[in-house]
């Protein structure tokens, strides 16, 4: 009777943290996917809508510097969610051990920030923003690739069947639009190319690189440390680089875009789903592992054009419903494997050793 | 600087051959001053998720008989794991201070 209440207890408990992982990366998808409202809104603002279409290296500035913006907005949101768990203090002290520790943040936010983005809007500027997007829907690949090779994170045949039918549900959806874009005669094309593979294994890496640093850390913390590192590269690096070596208008960018209040209105409502998008994303690492929280997250594809939809009165093509069923069943399939197996993520041995 | 909670708790596992999440989180809530459910909560989260990793392993469970953290609460027997051991020495945690 008590050893049943226990294997009860048990079992109830493995379910729990695998329903709470999968929340935390369904919950990652949906504020991914509200992200693209503000996100796309703000380039209808002063000072973005002035700068012309084709003119690349200032579109990368504006791009450059809005991040840098809206990175620090999301800093500050980050702070607000950390000083309402009380986890300031803990901020302070995974900072402080940087040459074993937060160092892995540095450079997950080098993958996720500069190299993840910046490829992104290359392959935006350069082929297309469908091309783009379906880029960015193979991240997860990459990202379960280097997780199983570098520290054996399992990913089981049923998880690897679901990440395929989210993927593949993924492409139907940007897939069609692709053909309008494709153009290999232009001379520039290969930029966009490039840019697609760098968002692909900078995404892709950049939860890999954090979870070896969140095995020993709060994930809350770990994305407060991810995001301080990125403000700095941004800020102290960067864009100084640009100012100083280029002749783009950095600075009367950024006085422009914290003056202007349309603007920073988007930048804020972008850095407050940013912000709680990526806190879900790293919790859900800790709960369900990278390969699955990342796949899950894919989702964002769905949700980025329903919430579009919904604000543009656009309705999706027809083909959108075939890839919505196939990202709901891949998630299905992925949810229905046993808590059990998602209960420990490594293979380094059983869950339980006997008493 | 005191170390973060996650590197307290595996330090505290380390010294030991196995212990009880009871023990472990009255250790942890005195060393930072803490109290009430929502800190015991969060530091049992904290050993779901190094659990998770494979940093430590389950060793044993029972329920809470209601003189530990709350009656009928589950309760676990907490050990590191080589790999665990291996990712402590990595980050610096193996022989701290």
């Amino acid at each position: 009777m008590v050893d049943y209440a226990l294997n009860q207890a048990i079992a109830q408990h493995h379910e729990r943290n695998q329903r709470w992982g999968f929340t935390w990366a369904i919950w990652t998808a949906i504020l991914w996917g509200a992200w693209y409202v503000p996100g796309t809104a703000l380039w209808y603002e002063h000072p973005y809508v002035d700068i012309a279409a084709d003119n690349q290296s200032l579109r990368l500035a504006a791009t450059a510097v809005m991040t840098w913006v809206h990175a620090i907005t999301v800093l500050l949101f980050l702070l607000l969610w950390n000083g309402v768990l009380g986890k300031v203090r803990d901020y302070g002290r995974t900072m402080v051990r940087f040459r074993k520790i937060s160092k892995w943040y540095a450079l997950a936010s080098l993958c996720g920030g500069p190299m993840a983005i910046f490829g992104s809007y290359m392959a935006m500027g350069f082929v297309g923003p469908v091309f783009a997007a379906i880029t960015s829907l193979f991240y997860p690949v990459v990202g379960a690739a280097i997780a199983t090779l570098w520290y054996k994170e399992k990913i089981s045949r049923r998880a690897a069947i679901g990440m395929a039918i989210i993927i593949m549900g993924g492409v139907v959806i940007y897939g069609p639009g692709l053909f309008g874009e494709m153009d290999i005669t232009h001379n520039n094309a290969w930029l966009g190319y490039l840019g697609g593979i760098m968002s692909a294994i900078g995404w892709g890496a950049e939860g890999a690189v954090a979870a070896r640093a969140m095995d020993v850390t709060d994930p809350d913390v770990g994305i407060q440390c991810r995001f301080s590192f990125e403000v700095l590269f941004w800020g102290v690096l960067i864009l100084p680089v640009l100012a100083l070596f280029t002749d783009l208008p950095i600075v009367s960018l950024i006085v422009s875009t914290v003056t202007e209040s349309k603007a920073m209105l988007w930048i804020v409502l972008a850095a407050a789903c940013h912000a709680y998008c990526y806190t879900a994303f790293y919790k859900s690492f800790s709960l369900i592992g990278v390969g699955r929280g990342e796949t899950v997250g894919n989702l964002y594809a769905v949700f980025a054009l329903i919430f579009i939809a919904a604000f543009t009165l656009q309705l999706p093509q027809w083909y959108f419903l075939v890839g919505l069923v196939l990202t709901v069943l891949g998630s299905l399939v992925m949810f229905a494997e046993p808590a059990e197996s998602v209960a420990q993520l490594r293979n380094i041995g059983p869950v339980e050793e006997g008493a | 600087m005191k170390l973060h909670q996650k590197g307290f708790l595996l330090v505290e596992i380390s010294k030991v051959r196995s212990i009880w999440d009871s023990e472990l989180i009255a250790k942890a809530l005195k060393e930072y001053g803490l109290t009430g459910s929502y800190w015991v909560n969060s530091l049992c989260v904290a050993l779901d998720e190094l659990a998770a990793a494979g940093l430590i392993v389950r060793v044993g469970s029972k329920l809470d008989d209601g003189k530990q953290l709350a009656p009928g609460r589950l309760l676990f027997n907490w050990r590191l794991s080589e790999f665990g051991r291996s990712r402590m020495r990595d980050t610096g945690l193996l022989n701290y201070p």
